[in-house]
């Protein structure tokens, strides 16, 4: 108060000023920093989850097996020994894989060489169990178990020593490719695991026992274990193929249809409402305006009936005839149209071309940037429409697009907590979107701002 | 009408042919279609049905779930939007700056509106479970808060004493000087790491997460915990447009405005209040617009939640519009009498907006 009562006696000098501008500058960073944090950061933890054998564990960790490039590299050679296959790996006649597991034993206990066994181990709950797969522990042979070494060590504030152990699994005369070679191996009591050739996926008892999904698991197989499990386990109980294969595809398919037609019918449209003379034509605008505001959801119905009647439901043309075009693509063409200048047109009128004729040869080619930003930004809303395809396509799993299926994976596997392979299908879902951002991230941005304000 | 001008005609209605085709079978035959069904008893299976006059709206009222799903609606809709206006204007005065690699912030703060609904959902599904990250992350906020505690006392002290003894010398600082809030934070953050590495203070142990979102069915402010966490999760998505359209306005203000006011000794928080929002005014409008009728139509999130959450804690009337149709023998007439109300809830907004004088355009 003392200070605020005296009046100001100098004037902020040049310097003075000079770092109050870099200082304000490193705040704003500072803080636009903490926004891209806010924004981002949660989608970098639900990634590092996608990674886990476990997202839902407590306390969260940032640093886990499968971040760790030890593990990386044990995973591509066991890959390469088990299969030959550095990035997937696999179980194939002839393979020898060497292993080590160490444990740490308290002082004055007799360390026990661990029990080592090839498990038959079904493929993950939901979709994947009704499936037979080759199960390696038919055809694996685990060899005598035997010590390798000790050494004397501290841990947890205990004196003992690590013990190593070390075997081999070996996959002896003929026999199919198992995709998978599961391991358990279980320690006596008071012995804890220490260290393997690769870190297992669980360790339960304690410690006591260790259990891989596979120790012959390839780069992907081990590092994106959830992300190749959505392409192997969710597959259709008929035909066996990949469900989220083919909901790529479809949505591929459903994107392009309507981003075409959308171009062809809502720049013919637009052209006509910019340009054209016809009575009532202001009316039609402000009407087609109003449109977009009333939402799909309060006028589906008919239009569930009408697919229904014309025998589109659950097919994915179901969903282009529903989407094939907008107003609001209209809209954006029609802004622009009346953008670009009126005498090329005329000129090729007085010609004596048709406006048929002027509007593929002329008037199309010039709107090659607005046709650039439509086609952006009908593929990204098609890419994530979510309710048309849940009133299409619901019940056929084989036509499902992606926002569907992430869906149906929901209710699928939700129920089991399947939380890594959950996770990890939405984040492949993003892959197209955020390319397509990264490349064209300027028409996102612009087209936003802009054409909200210009609406 | 002369010849030239029919033919002209004839063309724009060919050329308006497929667009107009489309609009008439799936907005006005679709919109007169539900407002028919909404006055019968039909459903999906029944083959015949009869008139029933306002029956359904009779019976909407009635239904228990069906004032669930309205109140949902409209407090969703007047939360979200409320915090969405504030914070997005709010980030985007911050982002108003001429400053190196500015545009590639703004790129990366567009993200989470690019993504699909449906894996954004999965995400904060996950986010919002028991040992979700969420509860990861407040515990840790909670576990370290003695320290932050710390840090910020004397961060504000190290700022006081400065500010005092500028002004002492008789400098015309303000309280929130930039230069010296970087000292101070400098101090700030060295003392606070003295104290902890001397064990005067120190984060405390996180205790494992009780607190459940999705499965909760308590309210806060009279909406249930599972449609805040939608809340959250739908503010989170659209703040990055709405500030886009923000950042747009507040570039269009020109810069003379806010150097005359300076000149005249306005504060910054002055110039904010006195010349961004008055000029801001109708972006502003079409914001709250944009969202009142996005917030309405609010369905997505609520499909994939699924049994994640209870159904009546987070049913909004697009949902509950859909769930009629598709759930049991298909009630079409009572789901359209419910759409109605959807449309009619739209429209209000719409109408308020155009009563109160402002249109849609910015300029």
């Amino acid at each position: 108060m003392a200070a605020q009562a005296l009046q100001p006696k100098r004037k902020l000098d040049e310097r003075y000023l000079a770092r109050q501008r870099w200082a304000r500058a490193g705040w704003i960073y500072g803080a636009m920093l903490a926004l891209a944090v806010f924004f981002i950061g949660p989608f970098y933890v639900a990634y590092l989850g996608s990674l886990k054998d476990n997202p839902l564990e407590w306390p969260f960790r940032y640093t886990f097996a499968q971040t760790q490039p030890k593990n990386w590299a044990a995973a591509w050679r066991l890959g390469q020994l088990g299969a030959g296959d550095p990035w997937l790996g696999g179980f194939v006649p002839g393979a020898r894989v060497p292993f080590q597991i160490s444990y740490f034993v308290q002082a004055g206990q007799e360390p026990q060489a661990p029990l080592v066994t090839v498990p038959t181990r079904r493929a993950g709950a939901g979709l994947g169990a009704i499936f037979d797969e080759v199960q390696a522990a038919r055809y694996a042979q685990v060899s005598e178990v035997q010590e390798v070494g000790r050494r004397p060590a501290v841990v947890g504030g205990e004196p003992g020593q690590i013990v190593t152990y070390s075997f081999t699994v070996t996959y002896e005369g003929q026999g199919p490719k198992a995709a998978r070679l599961p391991l358990d191996v279980e320690a006596p009591r008071g012995q804890l695991y220490y260290a393997a050739t690769l870190d297992p996926n669980r360790l339960e008892r304690r410690g006591r026992v260790a259990s891989w999904d596979s120790i012959t698991p390839g780069f992907l197989g081990y590092v994106f274990r959830n992300y190749v499990r959505v392409f192997n386990e969710a597959r259709d109980p008929n035909t066996g193929a990949s469900f989220f294969l083919r909901w790529t595809l479809n949505t591929f398919l459903v994107c392009l249809t309507v981003v075409l037609s959308t171009l062809l019918f809502a720049s013919l449209a637009g052209y006509a409402l910019a340009r054209m003379y016809f009575p009532g034509k202001n009316y039609l605008f402000a009407f087609v305006v109003f449109t977009m505001t009333v939402p799909a959801q309060a006028i589906f119905i008919s239009n569930y009936l009408v697919l229904r009647d014309l025998g589109l439901l659950g097919s994915l043309w179901g969903m282009v005839v529903w989407s094939a075009v907008g107003a609001g693509a209209v809209f954006i063409m029609k802004q622009f149209f009346e953008s670009i200048p009126r005498e090329i047109e005329e000129a090729a009128l007085i010609d004596g071309a048709s406006p048929i004729t002027t509007f593929f040869r002329i008037i199309l080619p010039m709107a090659t940037p607005a046709l650039g930003a439509l086609t952006i930004l009908t593929f990204q809303g098609m890419w994530n429409e979510f309710f048309k395809a849940a009133v299409v396509l619901s019940g056929q799993q084989g036509n499902y697009t992606l926002p569907l299926g992430l869906s149906f994976f929901r209710s699928a596997y939700g129920v089991a907590g399947d939380w890594g392979l959950m996770l990890a299908s939405a984040f492949l879902s993003m892959i197209p979107i955020i390319i397509l951002f990264v490349v064209f991230q300027r028409y996102f941005v612009e087209g936003v701002s802009t054409s909200a304000l210009k609406g | 009408m002369r010849r030239s001008q029919r033919t002209e005609a004839l063309y724009a209605l060919l050329f308006l042919a497929p667009f107009l085709i489309h609009l008439g079978v799936f907005f006005v035959f679709a919109f007169v279609r539900t407002l028919g069904f909404s006055f019968t008893d039909k459903t999906l299976i029944g083959q015949s049905y009869q008139v029933v006059g306002l029956a359904n709206f009779v019976q909407l009222f009635q239904d228990p779930r069906f004032i669930a799903a309205l109140t949902h609606s409209i407090s969703f809709m007047l939360v979200v939007t409320t915090l969405q206006t504030f914070l997005a204007l709010s980030m985007a005065a911050i982002l108003n700056q001429r400053l190196k690699g500015i545009t590639f912030f703004r790129t990366v703060y567009y993200i989470p509106s690019v993504l699909s609904s449906a894996a954004v959902t999965v995400i904060a599904i996950w986010f919002f479970q028991k040992t979700g990250f969420l509860n990861t992350f407040i515990g840790w906020v909670g576990s370290v808060a003695p320290v932050l505690l710390a840090f910020l006392a004397i961060f504000a002290l190290a700022q006081a004493l400065q500010v005092g003894w500028e002004r002492m010398r008789g400098l015309p600082v303000a309280l929130t000087d930039p230069a010296l809030a970087a000292i101070s934070l400098a101090v700030g953050l060295a003392l606070t790491w003295t104290l902890v590495a001397l064990g005067v203070v120190g984060p405390r142990e996180a205790r494992p997460p009780e607190f459940t979102w999705l499965t909760n069915s308590d309210r806060f402010l009279g909406i249930p915990i599972p449609l805040w966490s939608i809340i959250m999760l739908n503010t989170f998505t659209t703040i990055p447009t709405l500030m886009l359209i923000f950042l747009a306005g507040l570039q269009d203000i020109p810069k003379s405005i806010y150097e005359a006011a300076a000149i005249d000794g306005a504060s910054p928080l002055q110039q904010f209040f006195s010349v961004t929002v008055p000029m801001l005014r109708p972006v502003t409008f079409l914001v709250i617009t944009l969202s009142l009728i996005g917030t309405l139509q609010m369905f997505d999130q609520v499909a994939l939640m699924g049994d994640a959450a209870p159904l009546d804690s987070v049913i909004v009337l697009a949902y509950y519009v859909f769930n009629n149709v598709f759930s049991g023998e298909g009630r079409v007439g009572l789901a359209s009498a419910a759409a109605i109300v959807l449309a009619l809830l739209t429209f209000a907004i719409v109408l308020l907006q155009r009563a109160l004088g402002i249109s849609e355009k910015a300029h």
